[in-house]
């Protein structure tokens, strides 16, 4: 066995487009995610069984479907429904971020939830109107237990932007598959960019842990 | 949007190549099963008893091994064991033997830290207990923590079902025949992508519902046992 970093080195701004790719398509899917999860989060909350029940099949959903199926899904039927012509980028994109919503709602629900009841009750008790409410009792608290959660998500979703390749998303690894397949050097190229999603994924999720803990010692 | 493709949904073509899907969507059962056993159960609680480990030789390995498998794509994963493990081993595998490696390793890692989340969950005394009774390491382990870590680890153990179902769809990117291989095979074999796929997808849908069911069943019956 013979390694050869010089390979890699020689194709180094292709790898660097792939990270961009990879950042941006995570970036799209992150913000569809947050804002559609923050609305059917406040869906679940407002108490309304039809809008309610219409959100939690939307979760069950996009929970329980495999993302690699809704992505082929989205790619070959779209365009075909809707004759749209749609990037693989945004159709992949796209579908990750319906995916993150899903599991956004829950986890903004949860943080909303793990509130003190006494808070708000006591907010209501001194008759404080609803955004002040939200905005200086809720939301500062529930936004610190969400934070552990939703990092670790984000860091799931970094590992979902992959599955663009498939769509022909040229993505971190599929520029390194390529790569590998017109140098014959798959050893280097994939083993380099394991090493760069671990650069970016490990201290993420190391963060999120310690804020899990510190979170967990209040 | 086109509504007349709606209503030319093809019901014929979809329950003619049913069985074709159905056999895909069993591969990824199959798969689901052999990372749940192989992966989850076996390897997780070999890692997650060597995490214990008095020596740093063992240790630390071990948890590098868990933290590079959990922080690394699965996809990335599958075809670096199929594309680049060879050249490293000498060994030529199948995509299947190559995927279903990818996905013990992966799910290993993950669940050797749900089972050492629940060693720890064991009481110390327990432990303290049976060293001052003499008992021997290795009967320390087999009848006073495990038994009890068993408790602790087995609903989340369940919750990981659904998610190593989901993650069998992303080794199709290797050539292996499972639902999602199977949907564009058909897709352009009969020109009908828009029946396959969406059977493809109701077809993933219902299979995880059906584990996610399954799964609230067994955790149920579970915790009324231990009542």
């Amino acid at each position: 066995m013979d390694l050869r970093p010089s390979v890699v080195l020689g194709n180094y701004p292709l790898l660097i487009d792939g990270v961009i790719m990879t950042l941006w398509a995570a970036a799209v899917a992150l913000s569809i995610g947050v804002v559609f999860g923050a609305a059917g989060c406040a869906v679940r909350l407002s108490a309304r069984p039809a809008f309610d029940r219409a959100v939690r099949g939307y979760v069950l959903f996009f929970r329980t479907t495999p993302e690699m199926v809704l992505i082929f899904w989205g790619y070959f039927c779209i365009p075909f429904l809707f004759k749209l012509k749609v990037s693989g980028f945004w159709t992949g994109s796209v579908v990750l971020g319906l995916v993150a919503a899903a599991y956004l709602t829950e986890i903004f629900r949860a943080g909303v939830q793990a509130v003190p009841r006494g808070q708000v009750e006591a907010a209501h008790a001194l008759g404080v109107p609803a955004y002040p409410r939200w905005r200086f009792v809720i939301l500062p608290q529930a936004l610190r237990l969400m934070v552990p959660p939703l990092v670790n998500y984000f860091t799931e979703l970094l590992k979902n932007t992959t599955l663009l390749s498939s769509i022909g998303v040229a993505e971190l690894a599929l520029q390194a598959y390529l790569l590998g397949g017109r140098t014959y050097r798959y050893l280097e190229f994939l083993s380099v960019i394991a090493l760069v999603y671990f650069a970016i994924i490990f201290p993420l999720s190391m963060a999120s842990r310690r804020l899990e803990q510190r979170a967990g010692s209040h | 949007m086109d509504w007349s493709l709606l209503s030319a949904f093809d019901f014929a073509i979809v329950w003619r190549y049913l069985p074709a899907l159905l056999k895909g969507l069993w591969t990824n059962v199959l798969l689901t099963g052999l990372g749940f056993v192989a992966g989850g159960i076996v390897l997780g609680t070999l890692l997650a008893v060597a995490n214990f480990s008095r020596y740093r030789v063992v240790r630390w390995p071990v948890i590098a091994f868990v933290e590079f498998w959990r922080s690394t794509p699965l996809l990335v994963q599958a075809i670096w064991m199929h594309f680049a493990f060879p050249v490293v081993s000498g060994l030529q595998t199948t995509p299947f033997q190559s995927a279903l490696l990818a996905l013990v390793f992966n799910v290993s890692a993950y669940c050797s830290e749900i089972i050492r989340a629940g060693i720890l969950g064991v009481p110390g005394g327990q432990i303290e207990a049976a060293r001052a009774l003499g008992l021997a390491p290795a009967v320390i382990w087999y009848k006073v923590v495990l038994p009890q870590a068993v408790k602790i680890i087995v609903p989340p153990l369940i919750g990981t079902v659904i998610s190593i179902f989901k993650a069998t769809a992303i080794l199709s990117v290797l050539a292996i025949n499972d639902l999602l291989r199977a949907a564009s095979r058909l897709s352009s074999y009969t020109f009908k992508p828009l029946e396959m796929y969406t059977t493809a997808a109701l077809l993933a849908f219902v299979c995880g519902l059906l584990l996610t069911i399954a799964g609230n069943r067994l955790e149920h019956r579970l915790r009324r046992g231990e009542g």
